[in-house]
């Protein structure tokens, strides 16, 4: 990117003398190498601090099934809305193996597979996609 | 270890007074770069070096100073995801 | 109700009538909303009994982000207007996005740069005052293939004191008292930042104001600039290279300007000095 060369001719002769500029390997002031970080994560504000709903506003009153979809209340085999949505934190954890306050294992893994699921457009999406970024 | 620098594509950059504003396509991020990290960059290019083999590349175009620090200059760029340490 | 303000128009649906009647009142003076609309909000009862009880106002659109608690129905405008932010934050793909005002005199503009509550809006709201065409004071947006500024005159969010300071003429909303932020009242954007809704202006000179300081001008690098600003952007990660793009070339041909003002006065003044 930058090549301080100079070589400078001499008539008739043969040799070229460089003149190299200085290059400050040490770290001076700070790392040579700053990264810039998403913005999404400071428009949440403490991401960890952001709301999922279960499920999302749209669907009030739907069961989820264990595979993550809504379905019709009092569907068999479905669960019940939690009542409360969770918090990024609660939802971190529990994608990583812990399960969500309040849920048995059943419907932890119900609640979850629903989580999984969201798509852009649904209540929560931009929280759980916050989530997955590495530096939330 | 080799370390190796992206290839001419991967990158674009921009002299932004005495850095170098960097955004690394693969990954979509951007990075600012000071001296001496374009110069490192420059010099890996695709094929790679060793640590040695950099240090002599770079002691021949340029006068260094601490060049004992190259390693952790290196370890700056591979955290950034800009050189590959293989 | 539907509205257009510069290049994004929005839809606004509403379980209740008055919030849509003060956004009517508001808007009263912007050209009516596209059939088809950028964005969709809605305010919807957070429970369906809280629609008629206590009644809680939820803000759903296309792009969500959750809030940290609903607002009571007195303060549905402001949920309506928060929400139209957001959308644009999040969803906003045609302009690089920045979180400032902007204003323009003389076919040059000004952009000031600044969280929510530095005092950038109520800045633009002085210099719409005097005679500044206002670009907008929640979001810049930044061409990305020539880097002029598409002006997005929302309602000025103004807040307690600034209020005062700016009372006077101009069609004014509601006054909403005891929100998250305390007293807020939005002021519409004058006869000339409303005609001027669709005209493009290139910003010369980029400003970092900070409000309660004692007076104090500094040049600031283009390097620290292009650094505060991946931070000031909601969607500088999401463009990629258009986004890398732009933003470079801004902070490379514009200059940027470090301002701590004590009050509105001294930044009209300094502003003056520094604008030449």
């Amino acid at each position: 990117m930058s090549d301080a060369d100079r070589p400078d001719d001499q008539p008739n002769g043969p040799a070229t003398t460089t003149r190299r500029r200085a290059l400050m390997i040490g770290a001076g002031a700070g790392a040579a190498v700053l990264s810039i970080r998403p913005a999404l994560a400071q428009t949440a504000g403490s991401v960890l601090a952001c709301e999922i709903p279960v499920p999302d506003p749209g669907r009030a009153g739907s069961f989820i099934a264990p595979d993550g979809s809504t379905v019709p209340a009092g569907t068999q085999g479905a669960f019940a809305p939690p009542g409360r949505a969770f918090k990024g934190e609660e939802v971190k954890r529990a994608l990583a193996g812990s399960q969500l306050p309040g849920t048995s294992m059943e419907s932890n893994r119900a609640y979850v597979n629903y989580i999984r699921r969201l798509q852009r457009g649904q209540g929560g999406f931009t929280c759980f996609a916050s989530l997955q970024m590495p530096r939330a | 270890m080799i370390y190796r620098a992206p290839p001419a594509d991967a990158l674009l950059a921009e002299p932004i007074d005495a850095f170098t504003a960097v955004y690394h396509r693969p990954s979509g991020q951007t990075h600012l770069l000071v001296e001496p990290a374009p110069e490192i960059l420059d010099a890996l290019g695709r094929d790679g070096l060793t640590l040695a083999k950099l240090r002599a590349a770079l002691a021949e175009r340029y006068d260094l100073t601490e060049a004992d620090d190259l390693a952790e200059r290196l370890e700056e760029l591979v955290a950034a995801g800009l050189v590959s340490a293989a | 109700m539907k509205v257009r303000v510069g290049p994004a128009s929005f839809r606004v649906g509403s379980a209740w009538s008055q919030p849509l009647a003060q956004l009517r009142a508001l808007y009263a003076d912007y050209p009516p909303g596209d059939s088809v609309p950028d964005f969709t909000v809605r305010l919807e009862p957070t429970r369906p009994w809280r629609r008629w009880v206590r009644p809680s106002v939820a803000i759903a659109g296309d792009y969500m982000l959750p809030e940290a608690a609903p607002l009571p129905l007195a303060h549905a405008l402001l949920a309506a207007e928060m929400a139209m932010n957001l959308q644009v934050a999040l969803g906003w793909r045609r302009h690089l996005l920045l979180h400032a005002a902007a204003v323009e005199k003389d076919g040059r503009a000004l952009v000031m740069t600044g969280e929510s509550g530095a005092g950038k809006s109520t800045l633009a709201a002085m210099l719409m005052r005097r005679g500044w065409r206002l670009l907008g004071d929640e979001f810049a947006l930044v061409d990305l293939h020539n880097g002029s500024l598409h002006p997005f005159p929302r309602p000025i969010s103004l807040k307690n004191d600034s209020i005062a300071a700016l009372a006077g003429e101009g069609r004014w909303g509601p006054e909403l008292v005891g929100t998250p932020k305390g007293t807020i009242r939005h002021l519409v954007p004058d006869a000339l930042a409303l005609a001027g809704m669709n005209r493009q202006a290139m910003p010369a000179m980029l400003l970092f104001p900070r409000y309660g300081f004692a007076p104090a001008t500094r040049a600031v690098p283009a390097s620290e600039a292009f650094v505060r600003l991946t931070a000031a952007s909601t969607n500088y990660a999401n463009l990629g290279e258009p986004g890398f793009r732009a933003l470079t070339r801004l902070v490379r041909e514009v200059p940027t300007v470090a301002v701590d003002y004590p009050d509105g006065a001294s930044a009209l003044a300094m502003v003056d000095e520094i604008w030449g």
